[in-house]
């Protein structure tokens, strides 16, 4: 039998650059996915003959520029092309002109915006300088094992008083700031910048995605900066699109690990994590086969791996109370479809470069607002958020020739559902979906050659996402930082002595952002991320 | 006759400012626009009492709430821990068991907040506010970053199963803001308003703290309009009342609300242009309208049946109506009944459709003799809320603390020279009475002695 110096259950994205930089420090890892491929929420599949999707997340931006550098990904595949543009059209059946669109490039965004308002024409500037500079303040933040502050453990005070001195050295405005954004609702937050509203409902949209809450609900201000966080090639809020679907994300980083000795196994699901007088001992797969490893990682979401794979009775009560109470509470959907022709919008007619760019259906913030109270009852929106890419513009090798796939992401699709999830819940939802767009493109019903609905239901049960969210549990700020996923279990380790963690549900959280994995390597090897 | 200090907008802040400071020898002079509140609502800290020497009457009632049930039947939460366990424990074995536990770890918390609440705010990055809230153990620290930034119906819902029961409290997290139970920042208030009541009582008292400090004689008062803050190369110079008649100081102190004090009685040209753009974006939307009754009710009574509830009653006022099935809240007065309805928009007008929910939904009020009410704007005209909303700037964790109303107006202080601001708006705002005009008192003394 084989011995490693780590084991690290899940495959995905996180997994997979945790055990990239274990094994490039010399360690011998192996990596078990479930699935047979890997990538997690992450990868891209060949769906129906011809149509290759990313079937679940589906852009990138988050990725973190120094594992991109330090793992070399570019040079195993990694090709990421920018989407130039968002686009909201303002009403259904809006005659051409009727959008707000915004363009990478600072002159045409300015001239659009002044179409809307010559004030918030001004102001989006000042706006991006606040964002750029409360990202840059977070930054440092994201690479960090977050301290214990309830401990007085001398290396948990260290590093407190580390924190503590990098913002007493941060200007009280910018400190002032940074509350703010932590504390308010992404509408209030808007409406002290903004006075269009079509402006505010198409930035307040970043602020609900992965989250159910409704843009007037406070904490939605800080999913929007962690929406801002990007950054591709040193520009800052730039999204992209990888070449080959999210899927080669994941592969890239699956072949740097293996460039530097990790050995990757698919089909190999993980049904234990085995502990044996409170340490982790071996991780066994289903079939039985048994896996010793020095080390322990999981990359699986917190409750999948305390409650599930390991067991509450080898956990401190207290512990195994905050991961119960940890919250996912998943309301993001996916509807792929292949299309015969691209979709047309009465907005701006005709196939320009918005196709290329994002388009974003959140005319109004009180649309928003309705799309969740539909789901914080338990109820599919009825006129739901999506926010829409035709990877197929940017990376023609998507689709056939002449021929598009599109992805929507849908806002909300509870995983609470009234009545549970059935087969026939899950075609309403992709109907909504598809009317809702449709008054926008009316061509786009007679374009639909297939199409596949994912909902909250499916992420759980394909990926194994618990509830279905897209973070591995909510981006709240209850959950954050030093109380990601637990009290003083937020560096990565765990109760149980060579179990770690490395997945999103650890800080700094979700987005195909890699943090987590990276940091849980480095306070595994010991050293500072 | 001339003043050393005047101090302008009434409210119980106001009173406490002008006493302190008429303790010290100041000769001050109160400028009240409306007669004060015979009954107070909010906690007078000790501190506030013991310094002023006063006597107070607090009304205490037991029980401190009484909910109504959908189907008509009540639970009451008595003052005595033990006494509410066991009136829960009709509806949740399990909730009764947890009832002590809660009070006495949001009692921890509260503890806390009872003493920065009498200090000129601070922001957190500071030493001693670590050291304090490492005082509170590693259970209350974690308590409270968990906390504060999280909707009341979340923390309730991981306590608690009665839905009496939670709806009950979820209701002290929205009282007198835009928000709903789902909304996060709402669990500091639930806190906020639990703050220097005994353990198990999550309700602020009616005291007569304003009519025990109006009734003495050592501040001069004159009931009046203020019309404009005179100021001059920077520094304040006295007020200019309704009638004309100038009134000269070296210290103003206003407890009307900053966005009026700042911008409309004095000269916003005083200003940064910053600060006044931010000043005019402080939130003070109000959410309710207070309805009076002839016909006493039995004891303090609230409609809100369940955290769901509440919620849709919120879903109303986000886009702008009066709910239809509102949260309610009746208190018994010398006069007969006040019923607070939330939610009216502050845009929208009150009618008569308010009383007949509140007929319909609280037992003892089914034939009772509507007296008046009062919208929004009414409140705003009757009581000088702005907006209708009685702590002058929305209580939300963006506007609280070091941030309330803003960071530069946080400290009583304001641009010019010798205006200060006390009132609701500023820290720790409003349901605790008189620890803005204590704090910003002392701020003044501090500075001048």
């Amino acid at each position: 039998m084989r011995r490693y110096d780590a084991a690290i259950v899940g495959g995905g994205h996180n997994g997979l650059v945790c055990a990239a930089y274990l094994a490039r420090a010399g360690k011998r890892v192996v990596v078990l996915e479930r699935r047979d491929r890997v990538g997690g929420a992450a990868m891209s599949e060949e769906v129906f003959p011809g149509f290759r999707f990313s079937v679940f997340s589906y852009v990138v931006s988050l990725l973190r520029p120094e594992i991109i550098r330090e793992l070399g990904l570019p040079r195993h595949g990694l090709h990421i092309l920018p989407l130039e543009s968002t686009l909201t059209p303002l009403h259904e059946g809006g005659k051409a002109g009727d959008y707000l669109a915004q363009w990478n490039d600072h002159d045409q965004n300015r001239r659009e915006l002044m179409r809307h308002s010559r004030r918030d024409a001004e102001a989006y500037d000042e706006f991006g300088v606040e964002l750029h500079q409360m990202a840059r303040l977070i930054k440092p933040i994201l690479a960090m094992a977050p301290p214990d502050p309830t401990s007085l453990h001398p290396r948990e005070l260290l590093d407190l008083g580390r924190l503590a001195r990098m913002f007493a050295n941060i200007e009280k405005k910018k400190f002032n700031a940074l509350w703010r954004l932590l504390t308010m609702s992404s509408a209030d937050y808007l409406d002290a910048w903004f006075e269009s509203t079509a402006l505010k409902a198409t930035k307040s949209a970043s602020g609900i995605i992965g989250t159910m809450l409704g843009p007037r609900s406070p904490g939605t201000a800080y999913v929007l900066l962690h929406h801002y966080m990007g950054e591709l090639d040193g520009v800052f809020r730039a999204w992209g699109f990888a070449k080959g679907g999210n899927g080669s994300v994941s592969e890239a980083i699956a072949a740097a690990a293996r460039s530097f000795g990790a050995e990757i196994r698919t089909s190999a699901p993980v049904q234990e994590i085995l502990v044996e007088r409170g340490r982790a001992k071996a991780v066994v797969l289903e079939g039985g086969e048994e896996l010793r490893a020095g080390i322990v990682v999981s990359g699986a979401d917190p409750r999948r791996t305390f409650l599930g794979l390991v067991g509450e009775k080898h956990l401190p009560g207290e512990f195994a109370e905050s991961i119960r109470k940890f919250k996912f509470r998943g309301a993001s959907a996916k509807v792929n479809l292949a299309l015969g022709e691209l979709p047309d919008f009465t907005c701006l007619p005709g196939r320009g470069p918005h196709l290329r760019g994002a388009i974003s259906i959140s005319p109004s913030i009180a649309y928003l607002e309705r799309a969740y109270d539909d789901a914080k009852y338990g109820e599919i929106s009825r006129r739901p958020y999506m926010d829409i890419v035709i990877p197929s513009m940017l990376d023609p090798a998507m689709a056939p020739p002449g021929k598009h796939v599109m992805s929507i992401f849908v806002q909300y699709a509870p995983y609470n559902l009234n009545g549970g999830w059935t087969d026939s819940r899950r075609e309403a939802l992709g109907d909504a979906v598809i009317d809702t767009l449709a008054g926008y493109a009316p061509n786009i019903k007679s374009a639909i050659l297939h199409r596949q609905v994912v909902t909250p239901a499916d992420i759980e049960r394909v990926v194994g996402l618990s509830e279905g969210n897209i973070f591995q549990g909510e981006l709240s700020l209850q959950q954050m930082f030093f109380l990601r996923p637990a009290p003083a279990w937020a560096r990565y380790r765990t109760p149980i002595s060579g179990l770690w963690q490395c997945g999103s549900g650890t800080h700094p959280g979700g987005g195909v952002m890699g943090a987590s994995g990276r940091n849980a390597a480095f306070a595994i090897l010991g050293g500072r991320a | 006759m001339s003043f050393h200090a005047i101090v302008i907008g009434g409210g119980v802040d106001a009173l406490v400012a002008s006493h302190l400071l008429a303790r010290r020898g100041k000769q001050v002079l109160a400028v009240e626009e409306r007669a004060p509140a015979a009954r107070e609502f909010g906690w007078a800290p000790a501190k506030v009492v013991a310094e002023l020497g006063l006597a107070l009457a607090v009304e205490a009632p037991d029980p401190w709430v009484t909910a109504i049930l959908q189907d008509g039947g009540t639970l009451e939460l008595w003052r005595d821990v033990g006494r509410t366990s066991e009136s829960i424990r009709r509806f949740s074995e399990r909730d009764a068991r947890r009832w002590p536990d809660f009070c006495r770890r949001m009692a921890v918390l509260a503890r806390l907040f009872e003493r920065l609440y009498l200090e000129t705010p601070a922001d957190p990055l500071n030493l001693r506010f670590a050291l304090r809230v490492r005082g509170l153990g590693r259970e209350g620290m974690v308590d409270l970053m968990r906390l504060l930034p999280m909707p009341v119906a979340e923390l309730l819902d991981d306590w608690f199963e009665c839905d009496a029961l939670k709806g009950a409290l979820g209701a002290m997290g929205i009282v007198n803001i835009r928000q709903g139970p789902r909304s996060g920042g709402t669990a500091f208030r639930l806190l906020h308003h639990h703050v220097g009541s005994p353990e198990g009582v999550f309700r602020p008292p009616h005291t007569n703290i304003s009519a025990v400090l109006r009734a003495r004689p050592a501040v001069h008062f004159k009931r009046a309009e203020i019309a404009k803050i005179v100021v001059k190369e920077g520094r304040v110079g006295g007020v200019v009342l309704g009638d004309g008649e100038a009134i000269e100081a070296a210290t103003v102190i206003s407890a009307i609300d900053p966005r009026r004090t700042l911008l409309e009685l004095a000269d916003p040209a005083w200003l940064d242009a910053e600060l006044a753009r931010a000043i005019a974006k402080i939130r003070r939307r109000g959410v309710a309208a207070r309805i009076y009754f002839d016909t006493p009710i039995k004891s303090s009574t609230v409609y809100a049946p369940s955290l769901d509830y509440l919620e849709r009653a919120y879903d109303e006022v986000k886009h702008g109506r009066v709910s239809e099935r509102p949260y309610l809240e009746a208190h018994p007065t010398p006069q007969g009944t006040e019923v607070r309805f939330q939610y009216v928009p502050h845009e929208a007008n009150a009618n008569a459709d308010l009383a007949a929910a509140a007929r319909r939904l609280l037992p003892g009020l089914e034939n009772a003799k509507l007296a008046s009410i009062l919208g929004p704007a009414d409140l705003e005209r009757e009581e000088g809320w702005p907006e209708g909303q009685p702590y002058h700037a929305e209580l939300a964790l963006d506007q609280a603390l070091w941030m309330r109303p803003l960071p530069e107006l946080a400290r009583y202080r304001t641009p010019i020279e010798g205006l200060w601001l006390c009132g609701p708006a500023t820290h720790p705002g409003g349901g605790i009475a008189g620890a803005a005009g204590y704090n910003c008192a002392q701020a003044i003394l501090r500075e001048t002695n």
